[in-house]
């Protein structure tokens, strides 16, 4: 089993339900092929560099799973079938400094998702985070 | 030759930072080692370390890849405020 990350970006002109619908098929993939998925993080829909397949916007979403090598070619070759997903990016994290800035996205998104109504300590916290990744 | 040092001396501002892995999803962080047009800045220019430097390619070349940031910047279509969301 190795650590990855997964982003792939969304046609922008799906309905919430369809987008859903999609990142549970991608889901669904990703857990048949053996992969056990930490943590999800939609970044919601974003403005594209460049033009993709006339699209000018599209919806980033990632995933940090671990998986066993195999399952990424699988998954990969699954996800350029399927026309909904315009890009994606497989990136797999090795060593330990790698390893360790996994660790953090993934105690990040957890940390977001299950404390978004205890707000405002929580939200500092959070901010502080942030800070020293981004320097 | 003899002439004095100009210019601020050069450091590494991810050394300064502390920053073990660059993520390419975050343009922010690429941006400093960016050029206008957005090229890869050389290491002489940036003061980037070895180490850093490599990092920075990697991300950029992954940025560029998932459209996080362009390829290249046309110089036909000209936009009033290009690249409103990665400056934030």
């Amino acid at each position: 089993m190795r650590h990855y990350e997964l982003l792939v970006v969304v046609k922008p002109t799906l309905t919430v339900e369809e987008l859903q619908a999609k990142l549970n098929y991608l889901k669904e993939i990703l857990e048949k092929n053996g992969a056990v998925i930490a943590a999800t993080l939609e970044m919601g829909t974003r403005k594209l560099a460049y033009q993709i397949d006339k699209f000018e916007r599209g919806s980033y979403v990632v995933f940090y799973f671990t998986a066993p090598t195999p399952a990424i070619a699988e998954v990969e070759r699954l996800i350029r079938i399927t026309e909904e997903f315009i890009r994606f990016m497989t990136v797999k994290f090795e060593n330990q400094k790698e390893l360790r800035f996994w660790n953090k996205q993934v105690e990040k998104i957890t940390k977001k998702s299950d404390a978004p109504a205890p707000a405002v300590v929580e939200s500092k916290e959070i901010v502080e985070e942030t800070v020293p990744t981004e320097a | 030759m003899a002439e004095k040092r100009k210019f601020a001396r050069k450091y590494c501002k991810y050394c300064e930072a502390k920053v073990e892995y660059i993520d390419y999803k975050d343009a922010k962080i690429l941006r400093h080692s960016l050029s206008e047009r957005y090229k890869i800045m050389p290491r002489r220019l940036t003061g980037n370390c070895k180490r850093h430097q490599e990092m920075v390619e990697l991300a950029i070349k992954r940025a560029r890849a998932t459209a996080v940031i362009p390829y290249i910047i046309d110089t036909q279509k000209v936009v009033a405020v290009p690249f409103e969301q990665l400056q934030q």
